[in-house]
């Protein structure tokens, strides 16, 4: 499906055709749009939040040209189209508590060329502490109704773990801006959390409490089922797009290699096998082959291997430390130390390479650019951008050419997956 | 009963009559003041029964001495080769883990990086400096059954500050016993 998505969008936009090529769009392309707040029962506080929100979604969609005043208005009042000449949509909304005491949203989305309301709904959210759902549903339900391209990542959950002290992680879920979280997995060493599937109920965690084992937790459920456990490290780095096969780094011998788990058989396949440290596996190419870090040049860089063959082909012949890379389709997204420094700050860049071509385009500029994962459209990718001792969540619209950065204050992020 | 029949003598010398003999009398000694001594003896006699807590106390006890003594290894930025500066902690550390008292214990070699680098290969790069060391200590006769290996990657700095310094001291291996 995610290819599916992939391969349209690739034909739809002549433009962006190959993503490596930079494309910049003039903003003046964009319509703009004014927020209207009509909200007076709910606290200041929350409701100064979920503006924040709603502003921040429609920018990330990049689809917009957003005013970011925060214009007030009663719900019913009439449109004051003078003030709004600029402009071409206005979405007006409204939060209130109903009489069960949960939170609950109207919306009119309206053209104010034409006059004419594009979208009336009312939302509601039964536990208050989710509320920044409230704001992506209806971002998303704004940009559908206008013909824009698909922008469910809004929606889309995000998985986290985060150090507490040493030798022990949580395990978190929360929205993709990390601003409601819900701890899972409390108590213990719990890292590299990995959605299992394209549904988002339930994902893959190393439990490092003895030996490191993985497990697999259904998030509604309660549940967790213990997958395969082996000495030294285990992670799970990637889950096939039918969820039947991960992309397991293990060390049974104590080897950093990359193997392929079959959940149906319980099968487990040694995919490579060099006596350095080979991790962070990838499917690619319909789950036929996997991109993967290796130290096999006497530093680390990406490489891929068709699984059952012996060739390994090397990917990326730029920079001399490669770390850390996440895959969409034919497309890497990879980490970059720029700098060598043993003993100061280091920059880390993230790229962007394809498969099919011998382009590589830079996505971001300085600081410590981390953890890059493709969201489910692959044209999206989060990463966390450290700068001092702040960091931030940083979401690049590749087809644009657009980067947001929002700060973060969740303490200091091992691994995540969206 | 002395005097009883030290008395009884002496009246039978008296009353058999050698008046003009010279009796001798040997006068009483003077009997010492016997010495009154109070036996305390609450508190005393309790057996010990030595019960496997204490033993595994004991154990732990010696397990963490064993740990204090031992010599943690540091690596180079991005390597996991021993240098030849830390060859000596080595040398040292399989002593220690050769010594009779330390042979009962299993000993965890952990592996640790700094906080530079990304999540999976962090972890691959402690678990091979943990590997080196093991392999090290295995050339220095340590048996290799007693050595696990983990890596906790950047999950357990010593420092956490942001200086040169620091981010040394964090590129290390070191070691925990089990029992």
């Amino acid at each position: 499906m995610r290819k599916l998505i992939l391969f349209f969008s690739l034909v739809i936009s002549l433009f962006a055709l190959d993503l490596t090529l930079e494309i910049v769009k003039d903003v003046g392309d964009q319509p703009k749009i004014v927020l209207e707040d009509a909200t007076s029962s709910v606290e200041s506080r929350l409701d100064a939040k979920f503006f924040k929100l709603l502003v921040g979604d429609l920018e990330v969609t990049a689809h917009f040209n957003v005013d970011t005043t925060r214009h007030v208005a009663p719900f019913d009042a009439p449109v004051n189209y003078a003030a709004y000449k600029e402009a071409n949509f206005l979405l007006r909304y409204m939060l209130y508590y109903d009489d069960k005491g949960e939170l609950d949203a109207k919306i009119t989305l309206l053209d104010l060329k034409s006059g004419k309301p594009l979208l009336t709904k009312a939302y509601a959210i039964s536990d208050k502490a989710r509320y920044p759902f409230l704001a992506h549903a209806i971002i998303t339900d704004a940009n559908n109704i206008l013909g824009f391209p698909d922008v469910s990542f809004l929606k889309r959950y995000v998985v986290f773990s985060k150090y507490t002290r040493p030798k022990h992680a949580d395990i978190v879920v929360s929205d993709y801006t990390l601003t409601y979280q819900k701890t899972i997995i409390t108590g213990g060493l719990n890292l590299f959390p990995k959605w299992a599937d394209a549904k988002q109920t339930s994902f893959y965690y190393t439990d490092m409490s003895g030996t490191p084992t993985l497990y697999r937790v259904d998030i509604y459920k309660g549940t967790r089922t213990k997958i395969i456990s082996s000495p030294g490290m285990l992670v799970c780095s990637d889950v096939s797009r039918d969820g039947t096969k991960l992309l397991l780094t293990m060390a049974p011998n104590m080897q950093p290699d990359i193997y392929q788990y079959d959940l149906r058989t319980g099968k487990l396949t040694r995919i490579t096998s060099y006596p350095g440290i080979d991790v962070n596996g990838n499917f690619v190419q319909n789950d036929r082959a996997i991109v993967f870090v290796s130290d096999r040049l006497g530093y680390p860089t990406i490489f891929s291997k068709r699984i059952g063959s012996r060739a390994v082909q090397r990917v990326i012949y730029h920079g001399t430390n490669n770390s850390a890379c996440s895959a969409y389709g034919d497309y890497v997204v990879y980490v970059s130390r720029e700098t060598n420094n043993a003993f100061g700050r280091n920059t880390f860049n993230l790229y962007l390479a394809s498969l099919q071509s011998d382009y590589i385009r830079r996505l971001t500029a300085n600081g410590v650019n981390i953890f890059p994962r493709f969201g489910i459209d692959g044209e999206t990718i989060m990463y966390i951008k450290e700068f001092g001792r702040q960091s931030g969540l940083g979401i690049i619209r590749l087809r644009y050419n657009k980067a947001y950065i929002y700060p973060l204050h969740v303490g200091k992020i091992q691994s995540l997956d969206w | 009963m002395r005097k009883i029949l030290l008395s009884v003598a002496t009246a039978a010398l008296v009353f058999t009559g050698c008046a003009k003999k010279t009796v001798e009398v040997q006068a009483p000694t003077q009997q010492q003041p016997t010495q009154q001594t109070t036996q305390v003896n609450e508190g005393s006699g309790m057996q010990t029964i030595n019960q496997g807590m204490n033993e595994q106390e004991l154990k732990m006890q010696k397990m963490k001495e064993i740990e204090a003594k031992s010599k943690k290894i540091y690596f180079d930025f991005d390597k996991y080769n021993i240098r030849p500066d830390q060859v000596p902690n080595v040398d040292w550390d399989a002593q220690l883990f050769n010594a009779q008292d330390a042979k009962e214990f299993k000993v965890k070699v952990e592996g640790n990086c700094d906080e530079w680098g990304t999540d999976e290969y962090n972890y691959a790069l402690g678990l091979k400096r943990a590997k080196s060391v093991k392999d090290a200590l295995v050339a220095r006769g340590v048996d290799p059954q007693r050595l696990i290996i983990i890596s906790y990657g950047k999950s357990n700095p010593v420092c956490t500050e942001h200086t040169k310094a620091c981010w040394a001291k964090n590129r290390r291996v070191e070691f925990e016993l089990l029992p």
